[in-house]
């Protein structure tokens, strides 16, 4: 027995009761010491904490606001897996990956906000009714967002509020920009995306005895977290159009699309999904598709992902590597070259990567400006604000009616040259916003979109035909009462928003009632606390979700503040992307900077034109990270063998949570830098295989098996980072 | 009589009862191990309240099945161990007159341990450990976990938890040898 079993022997015996002399018999005194050591700091540990009554009483009253006033809500997988996206250096954003992965849970806290002047703000979301059933056979409707719908008898479709109870025989829908989520008395949970319809066909869930819920999902997407059953007869089944899948105590995502293609995705657990009498198993990590009229595919492991888009076409580059689409691919927000997408894929039997799904999250910030300032001069193809020349072409937005003197935003691209181009050109408006969501209600006075009321009067201008459902744009002011007063309404198909308003928490972030969502590029202002007022942009995510781009705290002196993402071409003098900055004394310069590096400069335009930087922030220019779910096969000290035959080199510094073992199947998290370098950041065991599954892969054209590519030089995955005889760095083989 | 799990469950459901027997059941060790870290009881107790608080907002995302209760309760410290270093722009923190206290002297370990340990003279000493032993000593001996609950907290294996709690106390003992 080596020193430190001795040492953990005598320690159990000692937790087991027995005394120090006994356990210190016969130890070396080195050893005793140890022994005795830790006795002595177990002696240490008896301070007791003397605040504990004030702290459970907070924790009660915290309690209590979570259960009443912020119901919570869980993630959507169609929106955006912010689980991947959070820096990872922290074990909670690991914990976050590992629920976010596991398809389970992003919850937003929406709590009811009041402002500063006491009077309810308007909330996006916030739904005061239980987060479960109380009736086994009726289900709750919670955490609705936007506008969701119940069929009547009559056929026709009325407004489902929250709190609404579902009985078997309902049918339910959500509009656009809009989701909701059914409580079960036993816990399980089925959550709607947007443009969704689903029938409760049965419903009876009690806690103990056998559970039959039973729905039938004719379009959409949805989520399903079924709370584990004892009762061998219970049963959980989502059919659809081209099949079914049934659940005991897991986690699945099910997509239908208008073409009727059905995709099961596996996120915890194993779901048996059935078609044609033909029966697939698919574990935590897997996906199985079903065409109309076909047997489901057999399941293939899944890949998920935040990058930026390098390519697009039928091959998608995403993060670095290429992706095969099709008319399958759902592509969501018309994302181009430069932005920053999530997306949600799997491996086929080549080894080749297919994308089901591509989300834009953020627009592409390089060679973008914004600025703020007075309008000096109008022309046909430049204007001048603030000091600053501008051009203006046919694709320049510009607000109608604007006169020299008022006070504009200028946003737009840096040409090559140094030439700011103008893509809009808007009237500033004090305490102003926009933004889209989905039409929920009418009247002559107000109108909700999206859980936002907006006053209206008549000098608002409202495009006419609008109705219930629709998307639009809402352009207006935020009153100093609170009130949000439109000022037009227009149906788009935008899916932006920017308001100024009132920071009401920090992270999770609350401004003027509007519950943001934040991820790793959304850009926040340094030290911003609740009360300051801000601007915040962003775009409204396919659930409704809004997703900051940026929170900046509103400097009411700034009248020509400056924004704008650039390479730096020099350094003393600077030049940012041809721009001309100057530095001072109060100058903050973020990260280590060199010429060749992306930055965003945020300063002053200065009376003669100049820029005056207050903060110049090195951008990370990572390309993405990716996800893959796979299983081990070998595994060895420093290494494993994953199933189809390529390698994962355990190195220092790696993150593994849980134990690998022969069979497991893993997460494992790979991010590209800058310069294109791979780096496996985190593995993760989601789940335990009885054998690993056998992979037959079609010969190369050379005729050998894919099986047998050397893989020693790269992470391996199966991401194309084998060290290929076409492929240097990483990831040509689809291009 | 209600288990763990159910406890659990029934927290996760926003019982108030649940969550309230949860702290009651954690709070005095989460604190001790804080306390341990961070050498000063008052930003440990602020630290142990605002650990009860990300439990509550975490608690619907946690699954039994990923980690014990338990051990996600420590992932939880830990994580706002990291949040607090990171704001404090360090990892420990130990003054120059602590450091030259821990330089003067080498006492016998027998005298040391009869002078009777102090939490704050165990938190200098164990800034003097590497992050890895100072992690297993405190849950191990200060916050009374067993060698399985330390593994699952810090994923890692039972063998490498014993190899750096043999080293970790190894290592204080010389420390405090010193001191």
């Amino acid at each position: 027995m080596n020193p430190e079993d001795i040492l953990q022997e005598r320690l159990a015996r000692l937790e087991a009761g027995e005394l120090l002399e006994s356990v210190l018999s016969g130890l070396p005194e080195a050893e005793a010491e140890l022994v005795r050591m830790a006795v002595a700091l177990q002696a240490v540990a008896t301070v007791e904490q003397s605040n504990t009554a004030a702290q459970r009483q907070r924790l009660m009253r915290a309690a209590q606001e979570n259960r009443t006033m912020s119901p919570q809500r869980p993630r959507s997988s169609w929106v955006w897996p912010t689980a991947l996206a959070g820096g990872l250096a922290t074990a909670l954003a690991c914990a976050v990956l590992v629920v976010g992965l596991a398809g389970l849970t992003l919850w937003l806290n929406l709590p009811q906000v009041t402002t500063q002047a006491g009077t309810p703000a308007p909330v996006v979301k916030a739904t005061d009714v239980p987060v479960q059933s109380a009736d086994p056979q009726a289900a709750v409707l919670t955490h609705v967002r936007g506008l969701v719908e119940m069929q009547s008898a009559d056929g026709s479709w009325a407004k489902a509020e929250a709190g609404t109870l579902i009985r078997a025989g309902a049918r339910l829908r959500t509009r656009a920009l809009s989701s909701a989520t059914l409580a079960f008395y036993d816990g399980s949970q089925a959550t709607l995306g947007p443009e969704a319809e689903l029938s409760v066909e049965t419903l009876n869930a009690p806690k103990i005895g056998a559970r039959a819920i039973l729905l039938t999902q004719w379009v959409g997407e949805s989520d399903h977290a079924v709370a584990q059953s004892d009762d061998p007869a219970s049963r959980y089944e989502v059919r659809t159009p081209s099949g079914l899948g049934q659940a005991q105590g897991t986690a699945f995502h099910v997509s239908v699309s208008i073409a009727q293609v059905v995709r099961f995705d596996v996120t915890e657990g194993v779901v048996e999904v059935v078609n044609l009498d033909v029966i697939v198993m698919v574990v935590a990590g897997q996906s199985t598709t079903i065409l109309a009229g076909q047997a489901p595919q057999p399941p293939v492991f899944r890949i998920e992902g935040e990058g930026e888009v390098t390519q697009t076409s039928a091959i998608w580059k995403i993060a670095g590597y290429g992706f095969l689409t099709d008319a399958t691919t759902e592509i969501i927000g018309e994302p181009r070259v430069g932005d920053w997408v999530a997306f949600t894929g799997h491996l086929l039997p080549d080894g080749k990567r297919f994308a089901d799904r591509i989300v834009l999250l953020h627009r592409a910030i390089e060679n973008r400006f914004t600025f703020t300032g007075e309008v000096e001069a109008m022309g046909a193809i430049e204007w001048t604000v603030a000091g600053k020349v501008v051009r203006v072409d046919d694709v320049t937005r510009i607000e109608p009616d604007l006169a020299v003197g008022d006070e504009v935003e200028v946003r737009g691209g840096i040409a090559d040259d140094g030439t700011l181009w103008a893509t809009s050109i808007q009237r500033v408006l004090p305490n102003g916003f926009r933004f889209t969501g989905v039409v929920e209600s009418i009247a002559d006075d107000a109108w909700v979109v999206s859980g936002i009321s907006v006053t209206v009067n008549v000098s608002a201008t409202i495009e006419p035909g609008i109705v219930t459902g629709d998307r639009v744009l809402v352009v207006g002011q935020i009153l100093a009462d609170g009130t949000w007063q439109a000022l037009t309404i227009n149906k788009i198909e935008s899916e932006a928003f920017d308001f100024v308003g009132v920071v009401m928490s920090a992270d999770p972030w609350i401004v003027s009632g509007i519950a943001l969502a934040t991820d790793e590029r959304t850009q926040i202002d340094d030290d911003l606390d609740v009360g300051n007022r801000v601007r915040a942009r962003g775009r409204v995510l396919a659930d409704g979700a809004w997703l900051a781009e940026s929170i900046e705290q509103l400097d009411e002196g700034k009248r020509h503040h400056i924004e704008f993402t650039a390479r730096v071409q020099s350094i003393d003098p600077w030049i940012v992307g041809a721009v001309v900055v100057t530095v001072d004394d109060q100058t903050k310069i973020i990260g280590d900077i060199a010429v060749g590096n992306w930055v965003t400069v945020k300063g002053n335009l200065l009376p003669d034109g100049t820029v005056l930087a207050k903060k110049i922030t090195r951008v990370s220019r990572a390309q993405g990270c990716l996800i893959i779910a796979t299983v081990v096969k070998v595994v060895e000290a420093n290494q494993l063998i994953l199933f189809d035959g390529q390698t994962v080199a355990l190195s220092e510094g790696l993150d593994i949570q849980g134990e690998p073992q022969i069979a497991s199947v893993i997460l494992v998290r790979v991010c590209v830098d800058e310069d294109g370098t791979l780096r496996i950041i985190r593995i993760i065991v989601i789940s335990q295989l009885v054998e690993v599954p056998i992979v037959i892969l079609p010969p190369n054209d050379d005729g050998n098996n894919n099986n047998k590519r050397d893989c020693k030089e790269g992470p391996g995955l199966g991401l194309g980072h084998c060290k290929d005889k076409h492929n240097d760095k990483h990831d040509d083989d689809d291009d | 009589m209600t288990g763990p799990s159910e406890l659990v469950t029934r927290a996760q459901a926003g019982e108030a009862d649940a969550i309230g027997r949860l702290y009651d059941q954690h709070h005095t060790e989460i604190f001790r191990y804080l306390w341990a870290r961070v050498g000063e009881r008052p930003l440990a107790e602020d630290l142990t309240g605002e650990v009860f608080i990300r439990m509550l907002t975490g608690l619907p995302r946690y699954r039994p099945s990923a980690a014990p209760f338990r051990a996600w309760l420590y992932q939880i410290a830990r994580n706002l161990l990291i949040d607090h270093y990171r704001k404090i722009g360090k990892r420990t923190m130990v003054s120059l007159s602590h450091a030259e206290t821990i330089k003067d002297g080498t006492p016998e370990l027998v005298t040391l341990i009869d002078q009777r340990l102090t939490m704050e003279r165990v938190h200098r000493a164990l800034t003097r450990l590497d992050e890895a032993q100072r992690e297993v000593v405190t849950l191990r001996f200060l916050s009374g976990r067993s060698l399985q609950e330390v593994a699952q907290t810090l994923n890692k294996t039972e063998n490498a938890v014993k190899a750096l709690q043999h080293r970790g106390l190894a290592t204080l003992r010389q420390v405090l040898n010193q001191a």
